[in-house]
């Protein structure tokens, strides 16, 4: 496979990824060499051998032009555009393939480095066409900036034989890139990020000379979670993003950082805006969580922010249908409703996307009207020590750790998936590293190789018990920084006390072990964002038991999963729906309350990892929705009992009495008590029998997984296209 | 050179506008407010302004006590002279029917303060 | 071929035009990627205005001449873009420094171009008041700086030039910067009971209030402004040095008088 050769080629440019590396805790610390000293512009510099002349170049402050070279993919050398010039060297050599020598002096602006990068642009620029008028990437593009920067002030290019630039034809590689395939200046990074990263190895180059062309070779869609990510990796306009195709120019849009809550991962984004539209979502460098990387719904989806929103209260109406109310009546009867109700007859239930600030906000009304019944849809094992301690919940090993880790075991998740930035990191471990990765679990396809060691669940038992002969438990227990990840979705069954309880036997036996004493064994994946704000809240994980107990007001915040439907209610329970779509829960309420989605308000939201970061309002909320702790703190005031906060400044400290991890931004806490809970869980290691399942199985699964990515149309094409490639011979 | 400049940055002497003393000053505001005073009765008449005399001499004597936490002679002067420029625009008639009435700000509804009709008036 | 020919030709002819004018075009070192001779040309079409080592000379010398004639109110004679000559004074200057530019006979800046007023608002005295003077009799342009707050006034440039009545409405109006003995002081562009002054950079953007016209009342009505305005955010940065030829050149450079530099 990829994995030889691509060692080797990595081994050049291992320096590159030392700079990311360097900040995490669990890098290998090789001995330091002697650095070199080397001249850049005459300025001296030094660094580790094995550095290329681009690196040494940037930690002075030179940034030399460059188009194939990329800090995260192999280096490739391959458009010349980064040439300078070496003192006592014959011809311009390529700063990002060179490694330096001793004493080497680089000339960065020189008469012959200049002379040399503008024929490179020259040659560039003859085959490119000069359609920047109708490019999407004018104002973004490499070569535009570049041309400018470092290229002739004149063109010598007379097409004196009227034949005409290079025309090549594009390609169809799915609902989100689009292709003009004639701007591609051939640099290589959508190959190269194709086989490293996504691990989808289809795309490649054909012909050479002027007839070389890159594309896939035979019509085929690009079947890859990442794959948005290539569109920002291409320099020029050949590959575009084709929902945001013809909408708007970089300068146009404003652009606000903030995080992203369709995955667990709480990827950072930059959400562009204009005029209070969404129009698309970039990643945000973040070397904890998600390098430069996005997934492809948490890019795409964002068209479903604009679509199947809820803009006004509703109320249903004496035929039960639902008709636009005001605001006011809206609360008053919400209000009225959970005042009527008795406390135990109360229940709470929040979703995939809720907030930390309405959580709090929605647990502390439930707490002042005598109810504790706040739950959240996706279960988690009360039994043993529960949610009391945190890191029974988190993935403690930290998302950027796991790519050192030295053997990866999967119990029953599809981390490609579930996580898909996760899996990424896993698949670097795996090429980088020769990380070996095991699966519990059905067999997935995860773009890399892994051990299947099967479905059952008493696998795990055996594993924990060490009584199995599987050559991976061998493995396990030799491995310097094994990582056990446990798919939250696997708890949700009779025995998902036990299947916990045996996972976290087994990683704590390993831990106990290890010589590396800081290093965490024990990671539980939940499936939502806001599942672990809501446990540090102290939700309790399922509504099982309180669901069956009959409630007689049910108070959905932004519940959309079909956990609560109307059959499993009394009938003449009184739904209450907060939230921003009009999905499964608005659909079965009588009184909807129209909230922000996470682009519209300053939220707090904390990832799988116990990583508490915040989003930022890029736009307002449609219509008359407002911010969800502002509707829960009105609620208050109208039932009597008011909460004690007016701002979001006062929820935040109110946040930071419960936890203050809560509240502190970009950290992630040390989690500890990993004995004790070991200690609570074992009496609940019971025999097990049922067979591992996932939810997401295959690329379709992926795109429509919750209320934003439900609505979003491009979502829907993907899934579509998805399904027709499957029927295609390729 | 030096000691010039020395002098210059150590004693600050600062250009009076138009008054020397706060009696000055106050002399000028006092006079300002009895120039406002004796034109009300022909701006109501030439605006035609649907307000008494009274109700004008009583919003020149709250826009005069606007100001009464001033004491800095400076910029007594600076407001009495921006008064006098104003009074000089309604009294020529370059200003219109509006622009008198926009002392009065018959169409500003006060905000809301608490929470809840915060919430409900305003998508904030 | 002919057309090679053509062009040289072409070139020699504005070679000898340059000549006889007897302006010196100073000759610029190219990286030879155009052409394929490698000696260096004269640029014939030069696209930027070339900075004439005369006539920086000239005012070099008058800013010097100035400082000397004038030392209680010159406080710095300074050169901005290559060849604009900046005297830098301090307010209670203004009328002696421009009577003396209008009057004196090797100046003779009779034509007051226009005033000007920038905020900067970290400075202690936030205005400056920038008079921009020509002198049609020696073809030469000067610049004449002086500084201010909110309370200072600064004496009305009228007596010297009857131009400055509307300019210096103009800065009152958008500055608030008084002026006085100012024959007619009053605003000149914002409306009848506008408040503030809008080229302060503390006012805001959308204003303080709007205006409206009313149906029940008939009228106009001004009413505070409630608007969130969307800010346009120019992201203009990119990791390449964009201009890597101004790279180091001083936006002013001090002109120094030797006698007094020597003084101290």
């Amino acid at each position: 496979m990829l994995r030889q050769p691509l060692t080797r080629a990595l081994a050049l440019s291992s320096p590159a990824r030392a700079a990311p590396l360097a900040v995490r805790r669990y890098a290998e610390i090789a001995p330091q060499p002697d650095k070199v000293e080397v001249f850049i512009d005459d300025k001296p510099v030094y660094v580790p051998p094995g550095t290329t002349v681009l690196q040494a170049a940037a930690q002075v402050g030179v940034e030399i032009p460059r188009f194939c070279y990329h800090e995260r993919l192999a280096v490739a050398g391959n458009c010349r555009m980064c040439l300078v010039e070496v003192e006592k060297s014959p011809k311009p050599v390529a700063a990002c393939a060179m490694p330096v020598m001793k004493g080497m002096r680089v000339k960065t602006n020189s008469d012959l480095t200049r002379k040399a990068r503008e024929g490179v642009m020259e040659f560039l620029l003859v085959n490119h066409p000069l359609d920047c008028p109708i490019c999407d990437q004018g104002g973004e593009c490499d070569l535009q900036d570049q041309s400018m920067a470092f290229g002739s002030d004149k063109s010598r290019f007379t097409d004196i034989h009227f034949s005409g630039k290079r025309a090549v034809e594009d390609k169809d590689v799915g609902p989100l890139i689009k292709t003009i395939m004639t701007r591609c200046i051939h640099c290589t990074r959508c190959i190269r990020f194709a086989s490293e990263v996504a691990g989808v190895d289809d795309l490649g180059t054909t012909g050479r000379g002027s007839d070389m062309q890159v594309g896939t070779y035979v019509e085929k869609m690009f079947l890859s979670e990442l794959s948005g990510n290539i569109i920002d990796l291409c320099p020029v306009g050949a590959l575009t993003s084709k929902p945001y195709s013809f909408v708007a120019r970089p300068w146009e849009t404003r652009r606000i950082d903030s995080v992203d809550v369709l995955d667990p991962l709480g990827s950072n984004i930059v959400v562009a805006t204009r005029t209070n539209e969404v129009l698309r979502i970039l990643p945000r460098t973040n070397e904890e969580i998600n390098e430069e990387w996005l997934s492809d719904k948490s890019r795409f989806a964002c068209d479903g922010l604009k679509r199947q929103r809820l803009v006004t209260p509703l109320m249903a109406d004496s035929r039960g249908n639902l008709t636009p109310v005001d605001w006011e009546d809206a609360v008053v009867a919400a209000s009225r409703a959970l005042r009527d109700c008795p406390a135990d007859k109360l229940l709470a239930v929040a979703g995939d996307m809720a907030d930390a600030e309405s959580l709090v906000a929605l647990k502390d009304l439930l707490n002042r009207l005598g109810s504790e019944n706040a739950c959240t849809e996706q279960y988690f094992p009360l039994e043993g020590a529960g949610i009391d301690l945190r890191s029974t919940y988190l993935l403690n090993t930290g998302i950027a750790n796991v790519e050192d880790a030295d053997f990866v075991l999967l119990i029953g998740t599809n981390v490609r998936f579930e996580a898909p930035l996760l899996n990424t990191r896993i698949r670097k471990a795996f090429i980088q590293k020769d990380t070996d990765v095991a699966l519990v679990g059905p067999k997935v396809d995860l773009t890399y190789d892994y051990v299947h060691v099967g479905e059952s669940a008493s696998i795990v038992k055996d594993l924990a018990s060490g009584t199995s002969s599987h050559e991976v438990l061998r493995k396990l227990e030799q491995a310097k920084r094994p990582v056990v990840i446990l798919g939250a979705d696997q708890l949700k069954t009779q025995e998902g006390a036990a299947l916990l309880a045996y996972t976290q036997e087994l990683a704590l036996r390993l831990q106990d072990k290890l010589e590396d004493k800081n290093w965490k064994v024990l990671n539980v994946l939940q499936r939502t964002a806001s599942q672990v704000a809501a446990l540090d809240i102290g939700y309790k994980p399922g509504v099982g038991a309180l669901l069956s107990a009959g409630p007689q007001v049910v108070y959905l915040l932004g519940a959309d999963s079909g956990v609560v439907t109307r059959e499993s209610l009394p009938k003449d329970a009184v739904v209450i729906y907060q939230g921003h779509h009009g999905d499964a829960g608005a659909s079965i309420a009588d009184i909807v309350l129209p909230g922000a989605a996470y682009t519209e308000k300053r939220a707090t939201y904390v990832n799988a990892e116990g990583r508490a970061q915040q989003a930022l309002p890029a736009v307002s909320p449609p219509g008359q929705a407002r911010e969800d702790w502002k509707i829960i703190r009105a609620i208050s005031e109208v039932v009597g009992v008011r909460l004690p906060y007016d701002n979001l400044d006062e929820v935040r400290d109110r946040l930071s009495e419960i936890s203050p991890a809560l509240v502190t931004y970009g950290d992630m806490q040390n989690n500890n008590y990993f004995a004790q809970a070991r200690a609570l869980a074992q009496s609940l290691q019971k025999p097990v029998s049922g067979n591992l399942d996932v939810k997401l199985k295959t690329l379709e699964d992926y795109f429509m997984t919750d209320a934003i990515s439900r609505a979003s149309p491009t979502m829907a094409k993907c899934v579509q296209a998805v399904l027709k490639q499957k029927q295609s011979t390729y | 050179m030096a000691a010039r400049q020395a002098i210059q940055v150590g004693t600050k002497n600062v250009r009076p506008v138009l008054s020397l003393n706060a009696g000055e000053a106050r002399a000028r505001v006092l006079n300002l407010y009895k120039a406002w005073y004796r034109q009300i009765p022909y701006l109501v008449k030439d605006f035609d302004i649907p307000k008494s005399e009274e109700q004008c001499r009583a919003r020149l004597k709250e826009m005069f006590l606007n100001n009464k936490h001033v004491t800095d002679i400076r910029v007594i002067d600076i407001l009495v002279i921006k008064g006098q420029m104003e009074l000089k625009e309604a009294v020529n008639l370059w200003k219109q029917k509006g622009h008198i009435m926009a002392y009065f700000k018959p169409t500003e509804e006060p905000k809301p303060k608490d929470f809840l009709s915060k919430f409900f008036s305003s998508n904030e | 071929m002919s057309f090679f020919l053509k062009r040289a030709i072409g070139a020699n002819c504005h070679l000898g035009r340059v000549i006889l004018n007897n302006t010196k075009v100073p000759t610029v070192q190219r990286v030879a990627t155009k052409t394929d001779q490698g000696t260096p040309q004269v640029e014939t079409r030069p696209t930027v205005a070339k900075i004439d080592p005369l006539q920086k000379a000239q005012l070099i010398d008058f800013g010097k001449y100035m400082a000397e004639c004038l030392p209680k109110y010159v406080q710095k004679v300074q050169l901005t873009a290559g060849n604009e000559l900046e005297v830098l004074i301090p307010p209670d200057a203004v009328i002696p420094i421009l009577q003396f530019l209008k009057d004196h006979h090797n100046a003779q800046f009779a034509s007051l171009v226009d005033i000007a007023g920038m905020d900067v608002p970290s400075r202690p005295n936030r205005f400056e008041i920038i008079y921009n003077l020509l002198s049609l009799r020696y073809n030469a342009r000067i610049r004449v700086k002086t500084y201010t707050d909110e309370l200072t006034p600064i004496d009305s440039a009228c007596e010297v030039f009857k131009a400055a009545n509307w300019y210096e409405r103009e800065i009152w109006d958008m500055y608030g910067v008084f002026f006085a003995n100012h024959p007619d002081l009053r605003r000149i562009l914002t409306d009848y009971g506008f408040e503030g002054h809008p080229f302060r950079k503390d006012f805001p953007l959308s204003g303080y209030v709007e205006v409206r016209y009313d149906d029940e009342q008939k009228r106009v009505v001004v009413e505070p402004l409630e608007l969130a305005q969307e800010f346009r955010r120019f992201e203009l940065s990119a990791p390449w040095e964009q201009f890597p030829n101004f790279r180091g050149n001083p936006a002013t450079e001090e002109v120094t008088n030797a006698t007094e530099a020597k003084k101290e």
